[in-house]
């Protein structure tokens, strides 16, 4: 199936759902049931606005109840105080909780991990404090007998119900929007790693204040309208914890990251918690809230990603057992029959020059004064012993860490102190020791990742995806998750992925660690093969005899510093390269013969 | 699906009584209770619960209601949870599946008040709660009706009402302090204190104001400027019983409870049973505080029958006004001689008891103004004694005369 054919696919499955939804809404007489029904679409919306951030970016926010309760005390105060309409006051409290998103966002996502979630956990805590201190301990919707329906006031729940209704499927057709595309896929290359996601041209800041900002946005729409089905407000009531607390439950019981999760979370959750309440607590107070607790804590043990990745995985786990072994003949068939020797294309041009560029951490000189320049089309290896300075040199190439002094002019324009995101965008890509895949998307998904940062249109990201896969031989498994894959496969994408960017260099950390024999030698000459693609290698080995076969030249880090640079043949006789590696016994030795 | 079956059955069940009603007499009246059994407020909800019952329960020992035909009266008890949320689904479920219900009350907290009555007002269900938040009656709602004194009104009140309790027990203050935290209660109940001049028209100064974020982590240097001012009495308003404790534990500590210093506190914690388990009777002992309804002398034989019934200390606040709210509606249906939720709130709006349960409330008189908020509404003070609190003012109603502090 094409993505656009996924797309429609998902977009009718949702819309039957709603229709349905709606259908037994105005089926149901008994307005206790109404009320019910209208409500789970209400908290639907505030599941998916967490899954839009959180569940996508992986960034975990405590504190989303700061944005609901800010739409439910914006529609109170706009129509208990200035007799503002609900109707306007719900698209102001969107655009209010927009502003407040990225006010939000802004300052916190200095903060990672942990201590990004704690700080979110603190909005909603200062919000009842301020709005107590305001004087707002309870805010009640003035009751209009004279024209209710201009206040968006009606006597039947059905009103109420297209209303929330009408909430959930703009907030679920944007979450599917998302879910797939550049935006999507950006937030998720983010959630797997946030380093990776910036070297494969990702900019991480904007895709994460853009995510917070659509989210508070749906967050505060859906307190808006919660205000105006439930008419008494509190400051405890819509910024409590239980309502951030909420958003989490609804989205992991049902399944982060697929716009499903939310959905299936709220209709199961929020009317069995309800109907606890009615058939329990009259007779035992309190223990609905042990037998919900307990029905939750089955679950995620019985499904820890969630009921929908559960589901998903046992689907795929019988569709795609038969298939795993003709996987793999196809990929060592089509490889050989693809990869010749290449001689190698290296030109005078230098297309990277770096020039005494230095980086101290206290007093480790990591990186000393070095200068080099790096062929246009040729494969430099850059070797060292363990702490010569290797990775922190590349670091220092793609904008990771900056600079204390000199400067890295690549393909004509000065990179110094770019952000690894801009350095990938001028054509500089990078792959990193230990691979890092996104396991729930396919192997497509995880290169067309790399591939955004080049093309403008998704169309053309996508085909070069494809392109991409079929250089590196993994065209025919484009659609399978990449958890599946192997530890060569891996590799493999990660290279994908890199190149899908169409970078004019490309920087290799280890590209042969975790490789077999054989699947070295099929690594190698994927790699020789790159500058025929118009592609600049340049890459950080151990397995020397493998760098040999592979590489024009040799740049040789010792303690931080440029030890020396040549052919390969020169560079391995050189006493100094040999001392550095082995000590001067061995050097002395090899001298001697 | 066994449940489905049986709410099904039960379903069908009810609308097949639903239909043959209007053909045989009827033999039971509904009355609703939503209040928070579950939840950081199940405590109020099971007193006031429990209240309700025993007045459910005397009613139809006496022979239910004689004006329908000596019906029964059912107490439809309903969890409304700890949100508002929770409880307009609680009263929607009850106005839905008990749409028979002559009235109904609950739910204390006035945010969760606020929420039930948005679904029973639109259902024409006379409600009737103890809730003190004026907003409750002002929305121009016709069938809520509330039997506290609203809470600005309370706050008003309470320091001439200190001040003839004082007189009657031979003090005559003529200072007195503040120490409370910065919780929206107790801010606003001391708000017109501080405006400067307002206590000159009785005689008063402020002399000590200590406010503090909660919770309290030292109540030392608090207490000391307390004792360094030596105030006739002070306002000792914590909101939480923690808070609470720790002052009290402070005072003791430099010579300021035990009858030293009067303190008097507002609202319902000060009354908890919890609070005696955690501070003791002792330094209790002599603390008073401002109420909206407790046990007078008139009632003492119903709190023993309730303490000995349901085996708590003392019959609270919650307990007497919801006894108290299903007699009123007993009484309203007497007078309407029918059991309809109309002819119910058409009759409260009338209504006035001079006896009988107008005895149960401050006032001593139920009649209901055009917002719905009984007119002869009152405050009580509360003394702690010998880890009793008993209701000491107004004194034709006392249990007992008030102790004054005597420094």
């Amino acid at each position: 199936m094409t993505r656009s054919a996924i797309f429609r696919r998902n977009l009718l499955i949702l819309l039957t759902g709603l229709v349905i939804w709606l259908a037994l809404g105005l089926f149901v007489s008994n307005p206790y049931y109404k009320l019910l029904l209208t409500t789970v679409p209400i908290w639907a919306v505030l599941a998916i606005s967490w899954n839009v951030f959180s569940g996508y970016s992986g960034l975990v926010s405590f504190g989303h109840a700061a944005f609901f309760g800010l739409g439910a005390f914006i529609v109170g105060v706009s129509f208990k105080f200035f007799d503002l309409t609900p109707w306007l006051g719900i698209p102001l409290a969107t655009i209010l909780g927009a502003l407040a998103g990225a006010a939000i966002g802004y300052p916190t996502f200095r903060l990672r991990g942990t201590y990004f979630a704690l700080a979110m956990l603190a909005y909603p805590l200062a919000m009842i404090a301020i709005f107590e201190w305001l004087g707002f301990q309870e805010l009640s919707m003035p009751m209009k007998r004279d024209n209710p329906a201009a206040y968006a006031q009606f006597s039947d729940y059905r009103a109420y119900l297209m209303m929330s209704l009408s909430l959930l499927a703009i907030a679920a057709f944007v979450s599917l929007r998302i879910e797939r595309s550049r935006f999507g896929l950006s937030l998720l290359a983010i959630k797997q790693n946030e380093l990776a996601a910036e070297a494969a041209g990702i900019d991480t800041f904007r895709w994460k204040l853009k995510a917070i900002i659509l989210s508070a946005a749906l967050a505060s729409t859906a307190g808006a309208l919660y205000s105006i089905v439930v008419l008494v407000i509190t400051p405890a009531s819509v910024f409590g914890m239980v309502i951030s607390a909420q958003a989490m439950i609804l989205t992991l019981f049902g399944g982060a990251g697929t716009v499903w999760g939310p959905l299936i979370g709220s209709a199961i959750l929020v009317p069995l918690s309800e109907t606890l309440n009615a058939e329990l607590g009259h007779i035992l107070p309190g223990i609905q809230g042990l037998v919900y607790g307990t029905a939750i804590m089955a679950v995620i043990l019985i499904a820890p990603e969630g009921l929908y990745w559960r589901v998903v995985d046992h689907l795929q786990r019988r569709k795609l057992a038969p298939m795993a072994n003709q996987i793999t003949n196809e990929i060592v068939h089509t490889q050989s029959a693809k990869i010749q020797r290449i001689a190698t294309s290296a030109t005078d041009k230098p297309i990277l020059s770096v020039k005494n560029i230095s980086k101290s951490y206290g007093g480790l000189r990591a990186v000393r004064d070095v200068s080099f320049d790096i062929p246009e089309g040729g494969i430099i290896g850059i070797i060292g012993p363990n702490g010569a300075g290797k990775t922190t040199l590349f670091n220092l190439l793609n904008g990771i860490v900056r600079p204390d002094a000199g400067n890295v002019t690549f393909d004509g324009q000065d990179m110094t102190g770019l952000a690894p995101n801009r350095v990938c965008r001028r054509g500089m890509g990078r792959t990193f020791q230990v691979v890092r895949a996104f396991p729930r998307m396919s192997i497509l998904e995880n290169v067309a990742v790399g591939a955004f940062v080049a093309y403008t249109t998704d169309e053309e990201a996508w085909e070069a995806a494809r392109e991409s896969l079929d250089n590196v031989g993994l065209a025919s498994v484009a659609d399978v998750p990449a958890g599946r894959l192997t530890s060569r496969e891996l590799r493999l994408m990660e290279l994908a992925r890199a190149l899908a960017g169409r970078p004019k260099l490309i920087l290799l950390d280890e590209p042969l660690a975790g490789l077999g024999a054989g699947e070295t030698q099929e690594m190698i000459e994927i790699v020789r093969r790159l500058p025929t693609l118009g592609v600049t290698v340049v890459m950080i080995e151990h397995t020397m005899h493998a760098m040999v076969n592979m590489v024009d030249s040799f740049i040789v880090l010792d303690h931080g510093a440029l030890l020396t640079s040549g052919l390969p043949q020169v560079v391995t006789r050189d006493a100094r390269v040999i001392e550095a590696y082995l000590g001067r016994k061995w050097a002395v030795a090899n001298a001697q013969n | 699906m066994k449940i489905k079956a049986a709410l099904l059955s039960a379903t069908a069940f009810l609308g097949l009584t639903a239909l043959s009603a209007p053909a045989m007499a009827q033999s039971e009246v509904k009355i609703g209770l939503i209040q928070p059994l579950s939840g950081p407020w199940a405590r109020s909800g099971e007193m006031s619960k429990r209240g309700a019952e025993m007045a459910v329960d005397d009613i139809n020992a006496a022979g239910g209601i004689k004006a329908c035909g000596g019906a029964k009266v059912k107490l439809v008890v309903v969890d409304g949870g700890d949100s508002p949320e929770k409880m307009k689904n609680a009263a929607q479920r009850l106005v839905s599946q008990d749409s028979d219900v002559v009235g109904g009350i609950g739910a204390n907290v006035s945010s969760f008040t606020l929420a039930v009555t948005e679904v029973t007002e639109r259902a024409g269900v006379p409600w009737m709660t103890l809730s003190f938040s004026p907003v409750v009656t002002d929305r121009g709602f016709k069938h809520v009706f509330q039997t506290s004194m609203t809470g600005d009104k309370q706050a008003e009140a309470t320091v001439p009402t200190v001040l003839k309790m004082a007189e009657a027990a031979g003090a005559k203050p003529k200072t007195f302090g503040i120490v409370m935290d910065n919780t929206a209660s107790p801010v606003a109940f001391t708000k017109d204190m501080r405006v400067p001049g307002a206590m000159d028209k009785y005689g008063l100064k402020l002399v000590v104001d200590e406010t503090f974020t909660p919770p309290l982590a030292d109540a030392g240097p608090v207490m000391q400027r307390v004792r360094a001012a030596r105030p006739d009495f002070i306002f000792l308003l914590p909101t939480v019983v923690s808070d609470i404790k720790l002052s009290l534990e402070k005072a003791t500590e430099i010579g300021l409870t035990r009858g030293r210093m009067q303190m008097i506190e507002s609202g319902g914690p000060p009354g908890s049973p919890d609070l005696l388990k955690i501070a003791g009777k002792e330094q209790l002992e002599g603390l008073m505080f401002v109420t909206a309804n407790w046990p007078t002398k008139n009632t003492l034989d119903l709190a023993n029958r309730f303490t000995k019934l349901t085996g708590e200390p003392w019959m609270p606040q919650d307990s007497i006004s919801n006894y108290g709210h299903v007699m009123i509606f007993k009484e309203a249906m007497e007078q309407a001689g029918a059991c309809t939720k109309e002819k119910v709130s058409e009759t409260l709006h009338k209504i006035d008891l001079k006896d009988g349960a107008a005895k149960l409330f401050p006032g001593g008189r139920v009649r209901f103004d055009e917002k719905g908020r009984r007119i002869d509404a009152d405050i009580v003070v509360v003394q702690w004694r010998d880890g009793v609190p008993l209701l000491v003012y107004p004194a034709e109603v006392a249990a007992l005369p008030a102790k004054w502090a005597k420094p």
